[in-house]
């Protein structure tokens, strides 16, 4: 599959040929894993027994329950969304200026807890936030308060779980566009004369923007699917939308009114990218061509960019207090409040894996402190077969989703960089839809799709489920990445005498290589931690790890969990270690 | 409910008596060397409950018949595992273990999704009581749902003894838990204010949110999962929470300090069901017939206080042991049986009209 867009010169196939041929793998699989499956569900709200019926949609706007609880979605997930991107892009400004051996730490760190199931993650709030908990215990034993304090169920609880959960999401989409930023441009602009401040704020930031657009929309798309953070972490006020689909799909088996909120769902969700093109546009995703934008907008951007130089003043008068810090000229250099505010970010994020580890030898079961010690529970983990069967599952079908999303992704990430077509936005949107379409609705819907073909419970069918889900990081990351890459390189090597295919392999993917790793990793890890697909189209035979945890914990909340996640953060850490290795070794050659 | 939800572990078996041995006179058909490499998928409950039933009921089954039993878990209610693997012919699992409600679901249709199991007159199944019995289900364990509370937090001062005691927050001071789902909160509600057992269904729904109204701004916590109920009962984070029985047991066998009220408990029944159009179907009848044995429901109860639903069974089990069990008589007879089919009738309207009291 040639990358090199319609600009080539001796294109051998026409260009539509071409763009169809990127695409069409995407489009292949959404049409038939997505919306063939998703469409036969949904379609169920416009009948009933007679035939075509609105009876469905009637129910849904008797009633203000469901625009209500719509509302709190809406409300809780843009929370966290600006919540996630303004905490994640420090994190990942000073990873993308770290040097390569610090940087493999501090990206380890940030997906420390990714790692773990989010069910695992959720419990360790509530372990850490609860009334008998972490912080409570500590803030009682310090005399700083005389009886425990209500940190937990309520909306700031929810925004700590759903923040914690999108931080790596946010981190990687960014880093994958700030490592490809030019930093000889704010070093150019401090050699004229610009103050640290205004360096980053009118030359760094502008160009980072892509990827914080790109993480904003993912963060905000995957937080409207949250449900189980919000309903372990919250009160009675924190009801998400997906929780009344999932209810009618399974509780009341009414798959007409799930359509019909699904529906309404999606709507929403499809006016919300209307108004985030016409703000902000997509151009700042998929990189229109300059003439285009500056057309569009003139006057917001004059202002957008006066607004920056403000904050890049004031930002300089602020760095002017911090003794020493100001004398700095080079722009490359990272101000020490920002290290300290990255690393304090980075423990917090990390708390709650690392809480697994004294868990899992204490006898105390989940809670805190600790009691005695025991390896009990890792005794039991070693004579069940069942955990390391679901590892290695989880780890061939993750790797499997990755490599196919990769293959799948990539190409339609670049002819949506890249290629000058129609309806890019409608694309980019058709795209996103199986992170904004109910997992359950896919799950149900798949099910039926996969008995047709023999696929229930083989890994391929999961890949494939699994696959569906995933794709969209990968095409999302990819686009954000390619937004700033320089097609002049790939036109410099051809002129010089590359093959499309050799300046491809010795240009272009040398230079997207951080980018690509972050969006296989996030495939990977996507997939990994993936439940309702596993759970609703595997039928409980064969499990995967996240389905594994799922039994251990609805099931009896057993510290066994801990003991696992503990042996992931160990297996992982290794695995990271080793790379790491391996890479000074290939480097130092 | 969240997948997440629901009484994973509020189930227990309970099961009367067969007459030993009557279970393994199966018929030639399905002696060994003719059901070599013949295996059933049946979905249960998972965790202590695959345990106890790979011991006492799929290993034997396979040593006794050569049809292999493969246990696998899913989400409390499965309904809509069942209804998409009957649609579409792709028979994952051949049976399971599911609730009234879940059956009357599955059945009340112009499409069955279960197949009659037709065991009525077998002699192992005869015995077991009426209530255990359907035409699509044969009982297999009963839960409940009970008060629970934490005995540290009432010590030198009155415990609650009843759901008015839940729902009396002066009298009874302490952090309170409520399921955030109308299914056994609606009964608390009417049986706190005043309404007998024998007249909880149908459920008078306005008398019970006014009740509910009540008590509102007093609960700390509404919960979603039994792990969670569970969680909360250890570390203490509430001193009253109505709950599945078996997740304060559990709590307690942990080493809290819980108490039960067994009084006014609100039990329901699980059932061995038959998914419809299985080609497995006769040999799921077999293992219907063998699990119904009272001598191995009893066995049940090394594993857990399993609700066996043959009487014959308490004969077998320690007196000790059989207090703990839902279906031990004196608790069963306390209890109010839930109403699958007025459920099954009126929880789209309840359901919505709790969401909607919950948001405001």
């Amino acid at each position: 599959m040639s990358a090199v867009s319609n600009r080539t010169r001796s294109a051998p196939m026409p260009g539509w040929l071409k763009n169809w041929l990127m695409i069409a793998p995407l489009l292949l699989l959404l049409v038939g894993f997505l919306v063939y499956p998703v469409g036969k569900l949904l379609s169920l709200s416009f009948v009933d027994a007679e035939g075509f019926s609105l009876a469905a949609y009637k129910q849904l706007f008797a009633s203000d329950l469901y625009l209500r609880v719509l509302w709190i979605t809406l409300k809780i997930s843009l929370i966290t969304t600006l919540l996630s991107v303004a905490l994640a892009y420090p994190v990942a400004y000073l990873i993308s200026t770290a040097s390569p051996r610090m940087k493999g730490r501090l990206i380890f760190l940030v997906l420390l807890s990714f790692w773990t199931s989010f069910l695992v993650r959720a419990f360790a709030w509530v372990v850490i936030l609860g009334r008998n908990g972490v912080v409570n215990q500590f803030l009682l034993s310090i005399g700083v308060i005389d009886r425990p304090a209500n940190l937990i169920y309520s909306l700031g609880a929810v925004l700590v779980g759903m923040v914690h959960a999108m931080l790596p999401l946010a981190v990687m989409t960014m880093l994958a566009v700030m490592e490809n930023i030019d930093r000889n441009l704010p070093r150019a602009a401090s050699t004229l004369g610009a103050r640290p401040g205004a360096a980053f704020w009118t030359i760094y930031f502008p160009l980072s923007m892509p990827g914080v657009a790109a993480a904003a929309i993912m963060v905000f798309v995957t937080a409207i699917g949250f449900f189980i953070v919000p309903a372990l972490l919250g009160s009675r006020f924190e009801t998400m939308i997906t929780q009344l689909i999932i209810d009618q799909v399974q509780q009341t088996l009414n798959w007409g009114l799930a359509g019909a909120i699904s529906v309404l769902l999606l709507v929403v969700v499809l006016i919300v990218f209307i108004l985030y093109d016409r703000v902000f546009g997509f151009a700042t995703l998929t990189g229109e061509s300059p003439a285009g934008t500056t057309n569009r907008d003139t006057a917001a951007r004059r202002a957008g960019a006066k607004i920056l130089t403000m904050v890049g003043d004031a930002s300089d008068g602020l760095i002017g207090l911090f003794p020493g810090s100001g004398k700095s000229t080079d722009a490359g250099k990272t101000p020490w409040p920002l290290t300290v505010f990255v690393w304090t970010i980075l423990v917090l994020i990390s708390v709650p894996a690392f809480l697994m580890v004294p868990i899992s030898f204490s006898q105390a079961g989940l809670n805190w402190p600790p009691s005695g010690f025991t390896t009990e529970w890792y005794a039991q983990m070693w004579n069940t077969p069942v955990w390391t069967q679901a590892l290695w599952r989880s780890l061939t079908v993750a790797l499997g989703t990755g490599i196919l999303s990769m293959l799948i992704g990539v190409p339609a990430a670049f002819l949506l960089a890249r290629a000058n077509i129609r309806g890019k936005a409608a694309l980019l949107a058709f795209v996103l839809s199986p992170i904004v379409a109910p997992r359950i609705i896919i799950a149900v819907g798949l099910f039926y799709v996969f008995a047709e073909l023999n696929l229930v419970g083989t890994s391929l069918g999961l890949i494939i489920g699994h696959t569906v889900v995933c794709v969209p990081y990968v095409v999302m990351t990819m686009v954000a990445v390619l937004r700033n890459y320089d097609t002049r390189l790939d036109l410099a090597a051809q002129s010089l005498g590359a093959s499309p295919a050799k300046s491809l392999y010795y240009v272009t993917f040398p230079i997207l290589a951080a980018g690509m790793f972050s969006a296989f990793l996030f495939a990977f890890a996507t997939s990994f931690d993936e439940l309702t697909i596993a759970l609703f189209s595997s039928g409980g035979l064969s499990a995967t790890l996240p389905k594994q945890f799922w039994d251990e914990v609805t099931l009896q909340v057993s510290p066994v969990i801990a003991a696992v996640s503990t042996c992931l953060l160990v297996f992982i850490s290794v695995l990271i270690f080793t790379a790491d290795r391996m890479r000074q070794r290939s480097l130092a050659r | 409910m969240s997948i997440l939800n629901q009484g994973w572990s509020r189930r227990r078996l309970l099961k009367t008596t067969a007459i030993a041995g009557a279970a393994l006179a199966a018929p030639a058909i399905w002696t060994p060397s003719r059901a070599e490499g013949k295996r059933i998928v049946v979905r249960d409950d998972g965790g202590i409950y695959t345990k106890a039933y790979g011991a006492v009921f799929y290993g034997p089954f396979q040593e006794a018949t050569g049809i292999e039993v493969v246990g696998v878990q899913a989400n409390a209610e499965p309904t809509a595992q069942i209804r998409s693997m009957v649609d579409a012919g792709a028979y994952t699992w051949d049976m399971a273990k599911i609730s009234q409600p879940a059956i009357l679901m599955l059945t009340s249709g112009d499409k069955k999704y279960l197949e009659p199991h037709g065991l009525e007159s077998d002699p192992v199944i005869a015995t077991m009581p009426k209530q255990y019995m359907s035409e699509y289900g044969v009982g297999n364990n009963v839960y409940t749902t009970v008060l629970a509370y934490r005995s540290d937090a009432f010590e030198g001062r009155e415990a609650p003894k009843s759901w008015a005691d839940f729902f009396n927050v002066e009298g009874f001071e302490g952090r309170r838990a409520l399921r955030k789902h109308p299914f056994d909160t609606i009964e608390q509600a009417l049986l706190a204010d005043g309404v007998a057992t024998k007249d909880v269904y149908p459920c008078d729904i306005d008398r019970a949110f006014k009740k509910l109204d009540t008590i509102k701004q007093n609960i700390d916590v509404f919960w979603t999962s039994g792990a969670q109920v569970e969680q909360m009962l250890t570390s203490g984070e509430v001193d009253l929470i109505p709950t599945w029985v078996s997740r304060a047991q559990s709590a307690r066998a942990g080493g809290a300090p819980v108490e039960i009220v067994w009084d006014q408990n609100i039990w329901g029944l699980d059932s061995w069901s038959i998914l419809a159009g299985t080609p497995n179907a006769d040999a799921c009848r077999e293992f219907i017939k063998f699990a119904s044995d009272a001598k191995r429901q009893a066995a049940l109860m090394e594993y857990f206080a399993a609700g066996v639903t043959q009487p014959a069974a308490f004969d077998l089990i320690d007196p000790k042991v059989a207090q703990d069990s839902p279906t031990f008589p004196k608790n069963i007879e306390s209890g109010v049986q839930i109403d699958a089919k007025y459920w099954l009738d009126n929880q789209a309207a309840v359901i919505e009209r709790y969401n909607s009291w919950l948001l405001t």
